[in-house]
């Protein structure tokens, strides 16, 4: 049962690489229903799965699952608006390696071994490399050979520092399955020093694959070429997927009663990304590029907030559902102004009020919201991590991260301006569809609803979740 | 040194100083398939008794490291036609001198760690640490494109030093995991360096220079 929400993807992903072209479509919204309605399922009654030892249900995994299935469903609703206002040419490999990405993805979520987990993670590497070579252009192509190789010398780091955790289990005598869980439950035993030396190789394989800084350097470039659907993606969902690594592998930390250590380093590679993308974000010329700066910045944020702990924990969750939402809802928006303007540059929109104002709509409430202004759930998240570091007493951290983000917000707007009130002379080339708009409404408006009204079950996943790593209220 | 394992290791760590040496691909493949073919056999000696699965994985994996994937990479440069020259950014000679330094460190660095096969070999740690850092150095310090692949498997070779000699827990779930991200790398890479080809005539990453900030 467990097992069927990344079987059926994976299958229908191979499938449609065989498939006629205007079959894949319908496919990828066919498949995305399923997968949302398994996971719904998975999240009421919570199976067990066939293979214990490898898969499992953990409350972060859940929440990573629901949100995976929720945006795919709506990405691939706007997919099919995309795709037939683009000129895309192999679009059966197009839909195959979104649907095998997909299922790659949920399987990161229910990986309970530390081994599962890799492989997972290598394999969306295999799986997004064709995305982002989508349009076959020069510049794809470099995006996609520098995501290839950085990402898998991350991987391989990952690789060494899940190696160097079962030499923990060695030198520490510990027996028994190499799961998160059971090594959470008997971190006590394990060595020290290995697991420090894991996490650190772990904290820098995985993170590059989360956008870290100073590993970050492919994100921009693999987030600006990819197909807007395709930059969704990467952004809401797989950055999470890498996170969800470092955040079990932290967890053994906390267990271990390392957590000064592993928290003091997440901090700082936070603060790192933070400062790269307040740094970046100000001189861009390009809108993807933009908010490929401000996906750093947030899992930056999110990177932060865990490290601190208590509080900003749970505002790092917070952060992170919304994240994945606005942001995704951004990235889509973003594929209509370049498919209305038919360019990637800044200079080349401007008055899109005028020229499309219901993607403006959605462009704007997404700034709002990823800037973190008060309706929307950053602000609330982002308001609790403030607060938790102020508590925790790291002053100095607390000090950057506010500067950092008034310099981003500041940069974000005065592109956000341009775009939006600019005098152009552009003519759009895209009328907007109701499908090419409610999915970003649509996910603004989850964002929204969930700043109001968190149902409890959520409530008490996200708690279950972080009171591992001690936080909480 | 009459341990056998500590011939073979002091091997590998030759086998990076040549590799830093080489100027031209075709030794350079030749050097990391004798790499390859040394690196997958050390665990034979550290282990006495391994069993036959543990036997058969090194075998495959002496296959895949040390004769696959040199001739699949030795093969697409005949194929392709591309420079031989491995275009340093960082000269031959002073590639040799970080080579040597790097053994040194990595020695010294070494003596801070509890290792847990220790007694299986002095160098073990240090070769480890060495491959490994040897393989990051010529991702970096390489500007063509199969260079850097090269590296990355040298890279590879120094996790499989790790993974199969300090550790007796789940050693063949570490091999398995390190063949299927060689493979799928390689592979990916290799589809990769060919449109790369089409598109730039050359694999140079100097040409893959223009999305920056």
């Amino acid at each position: 049962m467990l097992e069927l929400v990344f079987l059926v993807p994976f299958f229908a992903g191979i499938v449609a690489f065989f498939l006629p072209r205007n079959l894949g479509r319908p496919l990828l919204v066919i498949i995305g229903a399923i997968h949302l309605l398994l996971s719904v399922l998975i999240w009421v009654y919570r199976p067990n799965s066939m293979f214990p030892e490898y898969f499992g249900v953990s409350p972060e995994g859940l929440l990573s699952l629901l949100v995976i299935s929720l945006l795919f469903f709506l990405i691939s609703i706007y997919t099919t608006g995309y795709l037939k206002a683009s000129n895309i040419k192999s679009e059966h490999i197009f839909t195959g390696s979104m649907l095998l990405f997909l299922s790659t993805m949920t399987l990161v979520t229910l990986s309970d071994h530390i081994m599962v987990m890799w492989i997972a993670i290598e394999a969306t590497t295999l799986a997004s490399a064709p995305l982002i070579y989508t349009h076959r252009t020069a510049a794809s192509l470099e995006a996609t050979w520098k995501y290839v190789l950085i990402c898998s010398v991350g991987i391989a780091m990952a690789l060494l520092g899940s190696v160097l955790i079962t030499v923990s289990m060695d030198v520490g005598k510990v027996d028994g399955p190499v799961s998160f869980s059971a090594l959470t439950a008997v971190a006590k035993s394990l060595d020290p020093m290995w697991l420090k030396a894991g996490f650190v190789f772990i904290l820098v394989g995985y993170g590059t694959k989360m956008g870290l800084a100073p590993m970050h350097t492919w994100l921009p470039d693999a987030h600006s070429e990819a197909p807007s659907p395709a930059s969704a993606l990467l952004s809401g969902v797989l950055l999470n997927c890498a996170y969800l690594g470092i955040f079990k592998t932290n967890n053994i930390m906390v267990a271990a009663g390392l957590d000064d250590f592993s928290g003091t380093i997440l901090m700082v590679f936070g603060l790192i990304s933070i400062l790269a993308a307040a740094t970046f974000i100000l001189k861009q010329t390009e809108y993807k590029r933009m908010l490929a700066y401000s996906s750093i910045e947030n899992m930056g944020i999110i990177a932060f907030g865990t490290g601190v702990g208590g509080l900003a924990a749970y505002g790092a969750i917070i952060c992170l559902i919304h994240h994945s939402l606005i942001k995704s809802s951004l990235f889509l928006t973003s594929g209509n102004i370049l498919l209305g303007y038919g360019s990637r540059l800044i200079k080349g929109t401007g008055n899109l009020v005028n020229c499309m104002p219901r993607t403006f709509v959605a462009f704007f409430a997404g700034f709002a919201g990823i800037s973190g202004f008060p309706p929307f759930g950053i602000f609330i998240g982002e308001l609790f991590i403030i607060v938790g570091t102020f508590r925790a007493g790291h002053y100095v951290g607390v000090g950057i991260f506010i500067l950092s983000l008034c310099v981003i917000f500041a940069g974000f707007a005065n592109q956000m301006l341009k775009i939006s009130f600019d005098d152009t002379d552009a003519t759009i080339q895209l009328t907007e569809s109701a499908g090419m708009v409610w999915p970003q409404y649509t996910l603004l408006l989850t964002s929204l609803l969930l700043c109001f009204w968190v149902p409890d079950t959520l409530y008490r996943t996200i708690i279950h979740a972080v009171t591992s790593i001690g936080g909480g209220f | 040194m009459n341990n056998p394992v500590d011939i073979l290791l002091s091997l590998v760590l030759l086998s990076c100083l040549f590799s830093f040496g080489s100027s031209r691909l075709p030794g350079l493949i030749k050097v990391l398939a004798f790499q390859g073919v040394v690196v997958s056999i050390v665990p034979l000696f550290v282990d006495p008794h391994m069993t036959g699965g543990g036997i058969l994985f090194t075998m495959v994996t002496l296959t895949i490291r040390g004769i696959v994937i040199p001739l699949c990479i030795y093969l697409a440069i005949k194929k392709v036609a591309i420079h031989r020259e491995v275009e340093p950014i960082i000269g031959y000679h002073a590639s040799m001198l970080a080579g040597l330094l790097l053994i040194v460190g990595a020695t010294f660095v070494s003596h801070h760690f509890d290792v847990p096969a220790s007694r299986a070999g002095v160098l073990l740690l240090p070769t480890a640490i060495t491959v490994l850092v040897s393989g990051m150095f010529l991702l970096m310090a390489r500007r063509n494109a199969i260079a850097m692949v090269l590296g990355y498997i040298m890279m590879e070779n120094g996790i499989y030093l790790v993974g199969t000699t300090f550790s007796a827990h789940a050693r063949h779930i570490v091999e398995f995991g390190i063949l299927l991200d060689v493979l799928a790398g390689v592979m990916i890479m290799a589809i990769i360096l060919q449109n790369i080809r089409r598109t730039f005539d050359d694999v140079d990453t100097a040409l893959l220079r223009t999305l920056k900030e």
